[in-house]
């Protein structure tokens, strides 16, 4: 064996690991399913599936309150997700992963628990062109509540946000900036670390948002040196209802509780209710455990295939894909950022994105079409819609000729 | 392609040369209608005389269920009153709806029948109709999410 084969990640057996995913070998229209629609959901494989029925099947218990057997297995099977978690994105502590149900839930819960006691009339709220309504709309009602201002660093044509526009809004009127890690849209990847370096030196907490990033790249949130960093947990192959807060031990320490209830309490007495510390603080309520130790098998098979592989053949399919649209008369690509992840939006001159969208249907391929719950950078472009292709480690380079074939018959049809 | 049922010949034919598409100068009554789910506008102008629509023209920037829909209702409201457009929409409504499969009244626009099969697509049949709807009252703007 030479070293050089040691050094290099093996490629991905794409063939093989589809056949992991049942759902994929579903026809839809009576054509082969070509599922495009990953940035919205992912498809599940079968250790994922399994491991939610295991656990209704065998375990099923709510956490933390039963003593006996199953109580404790449900407790260790759901707990140990939160250790997979931690490790995954590099966390320093278990502690400091608080589940939720996604990162919109996530969001909030800095919102309401960190930022809105800090907030004064007259302060701002950083976000950029590209973020998701799930980084806006929390912020703006918190912005109405407290006579708050939203701040928007603006993007170029190729969909990059600029660095130094960022940078120089971070001004001391800001009370917290938030930024997605992988932009929904158009697959731009922010150079997050360089952020929230500028970010720390004014002491301006920042707040990534990983939804996409997980599924696709990497993450280690200490390398990152932010302060807040939400994932979903149905986006990287795990259930849905899943998702997890990030935060470093010393700030969850000093955000109050966010939803009261069971769960996240030392002791409840009338004349005064003590909190459990963090996470727990946090997780009020019988949470998803099915679908975390469902997430916990997801992050297991994620590990299993290996990030750098999944970035390598991503990036080749990204390329094959890019250069195959590019092809096509009439279409425009929106989002080229340099560094970017496998995400395509796109429009054919003439081609209304839902016509697209439900014709590609009729040929077994799901994309998504309308605004990807970001108004606000669709107004950027000036479009009402886009489609949107975006993809993941199962999808082959014989999707993306099945898909561009497609595309073409559209254009025939309503061009 | 094999195109589904939606995309009949006589849909792509009003999208691909819509009648009626354009501004009406001499309109008595005019809306703005939008698909917020989608960012669809389309806008109609009509005249009337004697409580009936005598002509329409629409234009705007929509896909081809919501245009082919507008080009053929432009059409078939000539010579019907406000109340007999509302009772239209209702049995439109009906149709994308799957309650029934056609409605004599409906001509070409019972392909739209499909979009019992396609509940999304739905509100882009409903925007030309609503936007009509508005016009008629004397509103003028509309939109498929509730009331504006």
């Amino acid at each position: 064996m030479n070293a050089r084969v040691e050094e290099a990640p093996a490629p991905l057996d794409v063939a093989r690991l589809r056949a992991d995913f049942p759902l994929l070998a579903r026809r839809v229209h009576d054509k082969p399913l070509i599922y495009f629609d990953n940035a919205n959901t992912s498809q599940k494989p079968l250790a994922v599936i399994q491991a939610v029925d295991r656990f209704y099947r065998e375990t099923n218990a709510n956490v933390s309150r039963a003593v006996h057997t199953l109580g404790e297995e449900a407790t260790s099977a759901y707990e140990a997700t939160r250790d997979k978690l931690a490790r995954f994105i590099n966390a320093p502590s278990r502690e400091e992963i608080v589940f939720t149900s996604g990162t919109t839930q996530a969001i909030n819960l800095v919102a309401y628990s960190y930022l809105l006691p800090r907030l004064q009339p007259g302060d701002e709220i950083l976000v950029t062109t590209m973020e998701h309504h799930a980084n806006i709309v929390p912020w703006q009602l918190l912005g109405d509540r407290a006579g708050a201002k939203i701040k928007v660093a603006p993007i170029t044509e190729s969909g990059e946000l600029m660095v130094d526009r960022f940078i120089d809004l971070l001004t001391p009127s800001v009370k917290l900036a938030a930024v997605v890690h992988v932009s929904n849209v158009l697959g731009t990847i922010n150079p997050v670390a360089e952020l929230a370096r500028a970010a720390r030196k004014r002491g301006i907490p920042l707040l990534v948002d990983g939804s996409q990033a997980l599924p696709h790249m990497p993450v280690d949130v200490r390398a990152i040196g932010c302060d807040f960093y939400t994932l979903t947990g149905h986006k990287m192959f795990g259930p849905t209802g899943t998702g997890a807060l990030w935060a470093r031990k010393e700030i969850l320490r000093d955000m109050p509780p966010f939803f009261g209830g069971g769960e996240m309490i030392r002791e409840v007495r009338f004349d005064g209710t003590t909190y459990a510390d963090p996470p727990h603080r946090f997780e009020a309520g019988t949470p998803n455990i099915a679908g975390f130790v469902g997430l916990g098998a997801a992050i297991d098979y994620i590990e299993g295939i290996g990030r750098e592989r999944i970035v390598a053949w991503e990036r080749e399919l990204l390329a094959y894909a890019t250069a195959a649209l590019e092809s096509v008369p009439g279409l425009r690509i929106f989002g080229t950022a340099k560094n970017k992840a496998a995400v395509i939006s796109f429009l054919i001159e003439g081609v209304h994105a839902h016509d697209l969208a439900t014709l590609l249907d009729h040929e077994g391929i799901a994309v998504r079409s309308g605004h990807h719950c970001a108004h606000p950078l669709m107004q950027f472009f000036g479009v009402p819609a886009t489609a949107r292709a975006s993809l993941a480690f199962y999808n082959t380079r014989d999707e993306v000729d099945r898909f561009v074939a497609a595309i073409g018959r559209v254009r025939k049809l309503l061009g | 392609m094999t195109t589904p049922g939606l995309y009949t010949q006589a849909v792509l034919d009003h999208y691909r040369a819509p009648r009626n598409f354009g501004a009406l100068a001499a309109h008595t009554h005019a809306a703005d209608g939008v698909n917020p789910l989608c960012g669809d506008t389309l806008r109609m102008e009509l005249r009337c005389e004697d409580g009936c629509v005598v002509e329409m023209r629409f234009s705007g920037e929509a896909c081809a269920i919501a245009k082919a829909t507008a080009s053929m209702l432009s059409e078939l409201a000539v010579d019907r009153s406000a109340g007999e457009l509302a009772a239209l929409e209702q049995v439109f409504i009906s149709l994308v709806g799957g309650q029934i499969f056609s409605h004599d009244q409906l001509g070409g626009l019972n392909a739209m029948r499909e979009l019992a099969n396609h509940p999304v697509r739905q509100k882009c049949a409903l925007l030309p109709f609503a936007t009509l709807r508005a016009a008629l009252a004397g509103v003028t703007s509309a939109t498929t999410e509730g009331s504006k």
